[in-house]
């Protein structure tokens, strides 16, 4: 499939969208690296963190016009810094994450896709539903199989849109993973085309 | 030689290779050994059964790992994404090595559920697939680390048998 320009506008909007949406939320600056936008295998996406780190990670399905997966992902440091600021606690006292923290961390995601959803349904004149956001906290090779394995089942190949969140101090990680069903984006593309 | 199994991977070795799989979730890892010849083989699969949910041509067409120092260490990798599928060609070329399938023996690790929220637990049918075709197949399941909310490495020594699981915490 092309990715043309058109999507490539959209996806930049709502990258920049989400990332204002997260320097609110915890008063810093962030910015955001899109590093990649395109068609991937599902099996090849891996590669962002390394199998074996723990991370945060926060999924939420994607139903409407268009069918997909948003997650999340916080390595393990990042995840207690920020919710350090989420939580407005001293900075490096979250040691553990509490139900708090996890909540907390699951209303991040809701905010962020929410954000970036947001600026897809609207500009494509779609309807976008995001649902309960889930919680884990493991291996990163663990939490994001489950999501791979999902789509798997359907297809080999989704439209990934992989955003980095750069902060400043640089001291916090994060990345956001939106995976849509392509013969629906497909669909919808083409009659964006056509208008 | 430790060799690592990637998701929808397999590997076909002999004594001494390691087999690592690591960070499976709902992934089901599936070890076969034969203590006889030390033939040993890892399948880290992704799917319980192929069950026309997925067009893909990927399975019949087989991966093929061309660098030639892999021939030369007698192992190579093919495509395993679903359960049932995976154990037939874990079978297969296990019994071209020479192993005898009365004597293979077979462990499961995997089929957790990441997100315990998640209404599909795929984990779980990983689990079930493995256990039925195996039985089928007429294959001993000597050991089981499955199932939970936790994700697994493995390590499988061809040169003992020992599977070695590790969790993080």
């Amino acid at each position: 499939m092309k990715i043309d320009g058109k999507f490539q506008e959209i996806s930049k909007i709502a990258a920049s969208n989400t990332s204002n949406a997260l320097s609110k939320l915890i008063d810093s600056q962030v910015s955001i690296e899109m590093t990649h936008t395109g068609v991937k295998k599902v099996g090849d996406l891996n590669p962002i963190i390394s199998p074996e780190e723990i991370t945060a990670g926060i999924y939420l399905p994607i139903t409407g016009d268009i069918k997909g997966s948003a997650l999340l992902i916080f390595p393990k440091e990042s995840a207690f810094i920020l919710c350090d600021l989420l939580v407005k606690r001293e900075p490096g006292t979250t040691r553990k994450l509490s139900g708090l923290d996890k909540s907390a961390l699951k209303e991040v995601g809701n905010i962020l896709s929410g954000n970036y959803l947001a600026v897809l349904s609207n500009m494509m004149n779609i309807k976008i539903t995001e649902h309960v956001p889930s919680f884990s906290f493991d291996m990163f090779g663990a939490v994001i199989s489950q999501i791979i394995t999902k789509f798997a089942q359907k297809a080999e190949e989704a439209l990934v849109i992989e955003l980095e969140f750069v902060f400043k101090p640089a001291t916090l990680k994060g990345y956001f993973l939106l995976l849509l069903e392509i013969e629906e984006i497909n669909k919808i593309l083409e009659l964006l085309g056509s208008q | 030689m430790d060799i690592e199994v990637k998701m929808g991977d397999l590997v076909v070795t002999k004594s001494p290779d390691n087999l690592m799989a690591s960070g499976i979730g709902s992934c089901l890892v599936i070890t076969l050994f034969d203590p006889k010849l030390r033939i040993g083989s890892l399948a880290h699969c992704m799917l319980p059964t192929r069950n026309g949910s997925c067009s893909g041509s990927d399975t019949s067409n087989p991966k093929s790992n061309t660098q030639g120092s892999i021939r030369k260490t007698q192992y190579e990798i093919r495509y395993a994404k679903y359960v049932d599928e995976a154990i037939d060609k874990l079978l297969e070329r296990m019994e071209t090595l020479g192993a005898e399938r009365a004597g293979i023996e077979a462990k499961l690790v995997g089929g957790a559920n990441m997100f315990k929220t998640l209404k599909m637990d795929m984990g779980s049918k990983n689990i079930s697939s493995a256990r039925e075709k195996l039985e089928k197949a007429g294959i001993a399941i000597i050991g089981e680390c499955v199932s939970g909310g936790q994700g697994r490495s493995v390590e499988f020594s061809t040169a003992t048998g020992i599977v070695t699981v590790k969790t993080k915490f």
